[in-house]
């Protein structure tokens, strides 16, 4: 029997319940894989004295359901994108842990909630870093192929990614659809990259214009789709898939509208 | 005397290959916000997976998509070992670590070659670019996510990894 019931208020099972959820939701809006969610909503729960944790997650919001003492107390929160960011999801993670291992009671779990302050990398800096991941792409398709290396096609990936990278991240940062802003980042870094191609200033004009938009590749989502379905959250993954190939598909009607402007096919 | 310079070129490009793939990996992991301690987790994460896929594929006899998976596999296993020490997510380093084996190029192709079957009509080298690339790209990220899946799904059936 656990002697604790005489303790629990019914506000603090609200308040308990509130917090299972806003970590949900945290870890939701940040990237994490729903089977990560539902785990860690659950075990911070248990861990604050619940009898049993209930999560049902859907594409834009999430469930929660606590049982105490035969009482139950379900409320449910909106998920919207943050975009990724592990930082918040190792925060939020930790703080469940210390939960677990009761050095931190729910007063301590809200504070530490509340402090997580989401990280950024200074903007130039990912910037020059993306570029050079996509120079990087270019020399690893060509050391596939057995080419060889041309300073050129590296320069121009960089330039284009990186100033790519930029636009991407203004634009994100005025709170554009991410769709719009996929679309117009890869319509400037296919247009960059066609300038070398029409002016003849790299030998391997299509690895430079296939690299280049490398950057837009929605990794995290693809990954997650497949890890969200193979564990049994079916509809979670579908939703992440068909964004995954929307913003692939924005993309792309970046990448052609650019080479239709400029008239430079050389990608097929 | 040819033997060991062709065991030494191969060397040299799995070199290569191994100090080209960390730097996506970091960039990558950098969009991601990975807090900054764990970055040099993901550049050796990284670098070992594109280099294990690179020799098991180039070198090796097998198939890129099995590669893939084994590749993807092994850099779990090193994920959660890294995990359980630093408290956080195995994903936190290892989906960073992926990224040079995202089969980008092959997906956007595909893409494109559905766009052009649009634009000037459809011929069957059109199809069978769009087909071809299509599949491979499908295939090489459900090799990626379940090779990640599966030291959980095989060794931590019904317990938390952290």
């Amino acid at each position: 029997m656990n002697t604790d019931h005489g303790h629990r208020r019914e506000e603090d099972q609200g308040a308990i319940t509130r917090l299972c959820a806003q970590t949900g939701v945290m870890l939701l809006q940040h990237g994490a894989e729903s089977a990560l969610v539902e785990s860690v909503a659950r075990r911070l729960g248990l861990a604050l004295g619940m009898d049993s944790v209930e999560v049902a997650l859907m594409a834009n919001g999430i469930t929660v359901t606590t049982l105490y003492g035969g009482r139950d107390c379900t409320t449910v929160r909106r998920n919207v994108d943050r975009g990724i960011n592990m930082h918040v999801v190792t925060e939020v993670q930790r703080t469940m842990l210390l939960a677990e291992e009761k050095k931190l009671d729910l007063a301590g779990v809200a504070r530490c909630l509340d402090e997580i302050s989401p990280l950024r990398y200074p903007r130039w800096l990912v910037s020059v870093m993306v570029g050079l991941s996509c120079a990087a792409f270019a020399r690893l398709g060509l050391l596939a192929r057995g080419g060889e290396a041309d300073l050129g096609t590296f320069a121009l990936t960089f330039v284009a990614s990186g100033v790519a990278m930029q636009v991407r991240q203004w634009l994100a940062h005025l709170h554009f659809n991410p769709l719009v802003n996929f679309a117009a980042a890869a319509f400037v870094a296919t247009s960059i990259a066609a300038q070398g191609v029409i002016h003849h200033w790299v030998d391997s004009p299509k690895i430079a214009m296939s690299a280049c938009v490398l950057l837009f590749v929605p990794g995290f989502p693809l990954i997650n789709t497949v890890s969200d379905m193979v564990k049994g959250y079916i509809n979670m993954g579908i939703s992440r898939g068909v964004m995954a190939v929307l913003l692939l598909l924005a993309c792309c009607g970046g990448i052609v509208l650019a080479m239709t402007a400029w008239n430079a096919w050389t990608w097929l | 005397m040819e033997r060991v310079d062709m065991a030494m070129n191969t060397l040299l490009i799995l070199l290569q290959d191994f100090g080209l793939a960390a730097v996506p990996a970091v960039g990558f992991a950098m969009i991601f916000n990975v807090p900054r301690p764990a970055l040099k987790y993901c550049a050796v994460a990284g670098a070992i997976g594109h280099a294990l896929r690179f020799s098991l594929y180039k070198i090796g006899p097998l198939p890129i998509e099995w590669a893939t998976l084994i590749a993807a596999c092994v850099v779990s296993m090193i994920g959660i070992h890294w995990a359980q020490k630093w408290r956080a997510h195995p994903k936190v380093f290892t989906v960073a670590a992926m990224i040079p084996m995202i089969p980008g190029v092959y997906a956007f192709t595909a893409l494109l070659a559905l766009v052009e079957i649009e634009r000037t009509g459809f011929t069957p080298e059109l199809l069978k670019t769009a087909t071809d690339n299509g599949l491979k790209a499908m295939f090489i990220v459900a090799a990626l996510a379940v090779g990640l899946a599966l030291p959980g799904l095989l060794f931590y059936r019904r317990r938390p990894v952290v």
